[in-house]
């Protein structure tokens, strides 16, 4: 059975990159255009989530926090992949529990090295 | 920057009157057309990431379009090229079995030419052995002339042995015209066994050249399909490669629009800055801290490209990037 990752991204063309590349190795994906949308969609098991920082309706770092807080996917991985290269965003990820930090633009390959590294983790 | 030189300026009797009325004016301009300018920001961004979606939905389109043809194309290679590489290697087993088959046949003619030729010594010896039977009924028939010529000499008393001789005679006679006749059935059964020679080696000759011809002949249309079978594969294996590139090259544009999901956020950011100037256009003249505004700006950048450009610097195009792990 294909491991279930969770896209979440206001950008269409990232979702449509990360979503191809990831299919392409094997997986199953599943795609939201926001936090809201993102949370409207976790049901069932999620192997690892990919979520943007900056997003209408509800940002990634608060996405990241209610994940945490929900008893089903407080362990699912999540890897943050923004335009953000700030330390400090990056610090506010990492105290929110997120466990890679990817800058767009970004090579499908280094996703999909991460993706593999922290599903099988 | 307008607002703030506006705010560092102190006010100064009559030019004061005028520098008001054409900041209200101004004010008003900006009123107007920082909605205008917020907008219009909107839809070049829709219109762009719109654009991009369904530019990067085909390429991905392609990608998967590439990936289906070379996969197909290298079941095709594994499995299709193999089989070609036997069929020729068949083709050419069956051919020598042919060539052996045929080259059999022609030993047999020769050994059957052979056989015949050696029959040929003994029609040679019967022949010898007629004129011997004839040489032998020519003697006896001298020996009868010669027994008839003196028993008539020998008058009444050699009367019977005249009779014998007679017969002898007659004997002898006839056994010329059977060794005549053995020696003519002989040359009839060589000249017949002469041309079944010719005949054969002509026939093996014919044969062997038919067999040379075919066998090469054979040979030149496999050599062909080989030929043919090398350049097809080699042509698959340049389309494939094409292919690879080609899709390498899409796949690699696929990942540069990903400039739209920033261009889109530099873009949202400065209409949304456009609307809360607006607002702060709105509120009562002197209430404006132009300083606090663009630091609250910075302080909403989302990429580094807007806070180099904050600072005056050169925002330098962002290169892919490793993963940071926690």
């Amino acid at each position: 059975m294909s491991k279930r990752i969770l896209i979440v991204d206001d950008s269409a063309s990232v979702r449509q990159v990360a979503g191809i590349a990831l299919s392409r190795a094997g997986y199953e994906v599943i795609e939201a255009c926001d936090g809201q949308d993102a949370l409207s969609k976790l049901n069932g098991k999620v192997h690892l989530i990919i979520s943007d920082v900056n997003m209408p309706r509800m940002d990634g770092i608060s996405f990241l926090k209610a994940v945490k807080a929900h008893p089903s996917y407080k362990f699912t991985p999540v890897i943050m992949l923004t335009t953000e290269a700030g330390e400090d965003k990056k610090n506010e990820g990492r105290a929110a529990g997120a466990r890679a930090w990817i800058v767009k633009p970004f090579q499908p390959q280094t996703m999909l090295d991460a993706v593999a590294k922290l599903v099988l983790a | 920057m307008m607002l703030m030189r506006r705010k560092s300026t102190p006010p100064d009797s009559a030019a004061q009157a005028d520098e008001s009325t054409a900041s209200d004016a101004l004010r008003q301009t900006c009123l107007d057309a920082l909605p205008i300018w917020a907008k219009q920001i909107d839809t070049a961004r829709a219109q762009t990431e719109q654009a991009i979606v369904e530019l990067s939905a085909r390429f991905a389109d392609i990608v998967s379009g590439l990936d289906a043809a070379l996969l197909d194309s290298k079941d095709s290679a594994a499995t299709g090229a193999p089989d070609l590489a036997a069929t020729m290697d068949d083709g050419n087993r069956q051919l020598a079995r042919v060539m052996e088959a045929l080259e059999a046949i022609r030993d047999s003619r020769q050994m059957l030419a052979q056989e015949i030729r050696s029959l040929a010594v003994y029609t040679g010896e019967l022949s010898k052995m007629a004129d011997q039977v004839g040489m032998i009924a020519f003697q006896t028939n001298m020996l009868a002339l010669n027994a008839a010529i003196e028993a008539a000499h020998a008058g009444e008393a050699g009367k019977g042995f005249a009779v014998v001789a007679h017969e002898v005679r007659q004997l002898s006679n006839s056994a010329r015209e059977t060794g005549k006749l053995i020696s003519e059935r002989v040359g009839a059964i060589n000249e017949s066994l002469s041309h079944i020679v010719e005949t054969n080696e002509e026939a093996a000759r014919t044969e062997g050249d038919a067999v040379r011809e075919s066998g090469a002949r054979i040979q030149d249309v496999l050599a062909r399909f080989r030929s043919m079978n090398m350049r097809i594969s080699q042509s698959a294996a340049d389309l494939r490669n094409k292919s690879a590139a080609i899709k390498d090259d899409v796949a690699e544009s696929l990942v540069q629009l990903q400039f739209q999901d920033r261009v889109g956020q530099i873009l949202a950011h400065v209409a949304s800055t456009m609307r809360d100037l607006h607002e702060r256009c709105r509120e009562p003249s002197g209430s404006h801290d132009g300083v606090q505004f663009l630091a609250d700006m910075a302080r909403t950048y989302t990429t580094e490209e807007q806070r180099r450009n904050h600072q005056g610097e050169t925002a330098e195009p962002i290169a892919a990037q490793a993963v940071e792990f926690f």
